[in-house]
């Protein structure tokens, strides 16, 4: 016997393991940073640190170049400024104090405010303007879905404060991609390399709000307030942006304190957002509908090619119950490819209503027999069956298509779904490899325009590939062109109109719900708000209470 | 020892070159088309004209062996392209995140060795005893839950209602317990059961009896008695090191632990081929030359292993 008794043994024993975990545990106490990025923070009592927001994204703020697409949009937005912005209450003034249309809609002069300098010190004026829009056009292949630069014909700085854009054609949208967040922004020409930005840029240097300090490789990033603004400063003098890829993981680290906010559609589930939106010390706020989340069907495809079964599919689709049973009402059903209230979209048509007998009746006139024995209709043999592919990291797309799958076979449908990771997903969708995916309109400010121009492309998502089997496929783009150079309202209007009755009677979208924006933050942060854009995320606006 | 050493060492080529070849092959099987991705992730719509001038730039107009012959030859030199997202070099990018990984799978092996050799011993000791039957209830339970599972649960626990700890992130040193803990736990459960196992074996040998005839005090014979039993915990743990290196993948990508498990989900998720390759063949050299590493020591301590192999 090693030792006398049992219970001594078990004493020993239970010291043992107590001091390992001490041990353990006593190692990562009394480490805080000032900034608390170590996160210990609920140790104690603590004054709150009202110059200091803690953000998170899912992913590292990477390549921040304002004229490509690399980086993360709200780190962009802190550093970089553009002429003009987007606004409720329409296109504003930001860089440029105003500007003149020439009455052929083809020229664009801008008055640059004065007075403005990068954060580096070099003077922002018409030719600093110049060599950054120089540096966008030097760049022309990774551009060209925008129509802004295709339809580009020259630019140059008239005076120090003057700057002119010639078009080809007009282009009535010019000022909203102006105003988004690339690629029209602009950077110090100190940071360009070999005199443009198209190969890198050496520095992040803009003119905006606040600086990148400091920037630890996917684990945080710090921007502190532009000491050097032009305009008003924020109240908090400080950002970080922490990186947690993990959904879970992130409302964990809100809930502790350890982050102040976390917000955006894809970085909050709909039931984290209720649960915080009840919890005490945390709110919740929810934008306006932003853009449309649909289906897509390809018209190609030997099923899909008859309008009859494309209807059939839109009327069978219950959307109040998606609305309410996978996004307990966060997202409200959609029954039109483009909610009114986005420009140029309030056109009448004949909403989509949920019924199944209409359904099963289009079915029928399309020779789609039902076959009772297994449920399933047949034509000359071929049973009904499509497939749908989703992305399968998105939890969200997952629940419809199952939904879906059972809502089908109430009209003798069957639905064949299958997950894919997002890569292969969105080479699929761009390759038009697909009978049914998902799809999402670009949101505000993009929408229509950038949604519907992206049509005309292929490869820039699914929707041209889906299109190439409606007999008016040439038509239809030739319009959507014609509605962007179109210099008459009324004459536009009547473009968007024929656009989007086609798109509605052809039913190759079934819109699902209506996507809004969302944000879950600790109580203390105050005037949480959003941005038309929903890929901004309005920080400075922001503040600590 | 020194013919041993060098035969071991000339084996490894062709393992190399087999590794590295399976790993070229399997992304090349692929379906997509490496320069459509990389004008893709780009955002550049991938025109027949831009795809041709992408194939040139990638090199991937030229014949498969020559494409395979030309990347060996860079990777030899330590150079595996540059990204096709950041257009960074990957071998700058990898050497960037590892020490992170390192620096996690260092402070989960000390755990391991900490807490099995522990517990091992404890239950050794106590063969038996409700102590013993508890401890290896639990490494029963460790061993049958899922890293990600654990890490969750370790999370909250620790991080949350606790609050010891950050919930994730790299930054003091309180940040790394969660994670290393979360990677050792699974490698615990081995260790101490192994530990336990062959002490409770040399417990009934004979130079445990003559050690207590000769009146050696307990501490004396148990010293002895986990000197010979902690030889095949050795080898074992040795195959354990890459093991952990390569184990990391989920629990950084948990733990938002900047390494090169999250490195390459990234590349994964982004189609990133360079850095998918890259990492591919280091995992392989880490395994094999650990293997190596493991295989001489033992062949150091046991000269029938030379004889044989």
């Amino acid at each position: 016997m090693l030792f006398k008794n049992k219970i001594s043994k078990l004493l020993v024993m239970g010291i043992l393991l107590i001091s390992l975990l001490v041990g353990c545990s006593s190692g990562g106490k009394g480490e805080t940073s000032s900034s608390d990025i170590n996160g210990n923070g609920n140790n104690g009592p603590k004054e709150i640190n009202t110059d200091e927001l803690i953000y998170v994204n899912f992913r590292d703020i990477r390549d921040l170049n304002p004229h490509i697409y690399g980086g993360e949009l709200f780190a962009q937005n802190l550093l970089f400024e553009g002429l003009v912005m987007i606004t409720d209450e329409g296109i504003q003034p930001w860089l440029a104090k105003d500007w003149d249309i020439s009455d052929d809609g083809r020229t664009y002069t801008f008055h640059i405010r004065q007075g403005v300098t990068f954060s580096d010190g070099h003077k922002f004026d018409a030719h600093a303007v110049e060599a950054n829009m120089q540096a966008v056009y030097d760049n022309y292949d990774r551009h060209g879905w925008l129509e802004s630069i295709r339809l580009l014909d020259s630019f140059s700085a008239i005076d120090e404060y003057t700057f002119e854009m010639k078009l080809k054609e007009p282009y009535y949208p010019l000022l909203t991609e102006l105003a988004v967040t690339r690629p029209f922004r602009f950077i110090s020409p100190n940071c360009f390399i070999n005199g443009t930005t198209k190969d890198g840029v050496d520095g992040l240097i803009g003119t905006g709000k606040y600086v990148l300090t400091e920037n630890h490789i996917d684990q945080y990033a710090i921007f502190d307030v532009n000491p050097t603004y032009w305009g008003e400063k924020p109240e908090i003098s400080r950002i970080i942006a922490k990186v947690i890829p993990d959904n879970q993981i992130r409302a964990l680290a809100l809930e502790k304190g350890e982050i102040d906010i976390i917000f955006g559609t894809n970085m909050i589930d709909a039931e984290t957002y209720l649960e915080f939106s009840q919890k005490e010390g945390f709110a919740a706020s929810l934008s306006n509908p932003l853009a449309t989340r649909m289906l897509i069907m390809n018209s190609t495809d030997e099923i899909l090619s008859d309008v009859n079964v494309r209807q059939a599919i839109n009327a069978a689709i219950n959307k109040e119950e998606i609305s309410e049973g996978i996004f307990n009402g966060l997202e409200t059903p959609a029954n039109r490819l483009l909610a009114r209230t986005v420009p140029y979209c309030d056109v009448d048509l004949e909403d989509y209503i949920y019924s199944l007998d209409k359904a099963n009746s289009l079915l029928e006139e399309a020779g789609w027999k039902m076959n009772e024995t297994t449920g399933i209709r047949e034509k000359d043999g071929m049973p009904l069956d499509v497939q749908m592919h989703y992305n399968a990291d998105s939890v969200t797309e997952k629940t419809i298509s199952e939904y879906l799958q059972g809502e089908m076979m109430e009209i003798g449908l069957k639905l064949t779904i299958t997950g894919e990771e997002e890569q292969s997903y969105r080479d699929r969708m761009k390759a038009g490899d697909f009978s049914i995916t998902f799809n999402i309109s670009w949101g505000t400010p993009y929408d229509p325009h950038s949604f519907l121009g992206g049509m005309r492309m292929p490869a820039v998502y699914g929707d041209y590939a889906a299109q190439q089997g409606l007999k008016e496929v040439k038509k239809l783009h030739d319009t959507i062109l014609k509605a962007f150079i179109s210099t008459d309202e009324i004459q536009r209007q009547a473009y968007y109109d024929y656009i989007l009755t086609y798109l509605h009677e052809e039913a190759i979208y079934v819109p699902l719900t209506f996507e809004r924006n969302r944000a879950i933050y600790n109580e203390k942060v105050k005037n949480v708000t959003f941005n038309p854009s929903q890929y901004e995320v309005p920080l400075d606006k922001m503040y600590i209470k | 020892m020194r013919n041993y050493i060098i035969r071991r060492i000339l084996f490894i080529i062709p393992i190399l070159i087999g590794i590295t070849f399976i790993s070229f092959l399997l992304i090349n099987l692929n379906t997509s088309d490496p320069a459509e991705v990389a004008l893709r992730v780009n955002e550049i719509t991938p025109t027949d004209e831009a795809v041709a001038a992408m194939r040139e730039e990638l090199g991937l107009d030229k014949p498969f062996f020559e494409r395979y012959i030309i990347w060996l030859g860079n990777s030899l030199r330590f150079d595996f392209g540059n990204s096709y997202i950041n257009n960074k070099s990957v071998s700058d990018e990898m050497l960037s995140a590892l020490p992170a990984t390192l620096y996690l799978a260092a402070i989960a092996l000390m755990m391991i060795l900490g807490i099995s050799i522990v517990a091992g011993i404890l239950c050794a000791i106590f063969e038996d005893s409700i102590g013993d039957k508890t401890i290896r209830g639990i490494i029963f339970v460790g061993t049958a839950m899922p890293n990600f599972w654990v890490g969750l649960l370790l999370m909250w626990l620790f991080a949350v209602k606790l609050d010891m700890f950050p919930t994730s992130g790299m930054s003091g040193f309180s940040s790394v317990i969660l994670p290393a803990a979360t990677l050792s736990l699974s490698y615990i459960s081995i260790y101490t059961r192994l530990i336990r196992n062959n002490m409770v074996q040399n417990k009934n040998e004979n130079y445990v009896l003559y050690t207590r005839v000769r009146g050696l005090k307990n501490w004396t014979v148990t010293k002895h008695i986990f000197r010979n039993s902690i030889q095949s915990s050795i080898t074992a743990l040795g195959m354990s090191i890459p093991k952990l290196i390569a184990g990391t993948v989920i629990v950084e990508n948990i733990f938002a632990w900047p390494g090169i498990g999250r490195l390459c989900v990234s590349a994964i998720f982004n189609r990133d081929y360079p850095i998918i390759q890259a990492y591919i063949v280091m995992m392989a050299l880490l395994f094999v030359v650990c293997n190596l590493i493991v295989d001489i020591i033992s062949a150091s301590l046991d000269p029938r292993i030379r004889r044989t192999t």
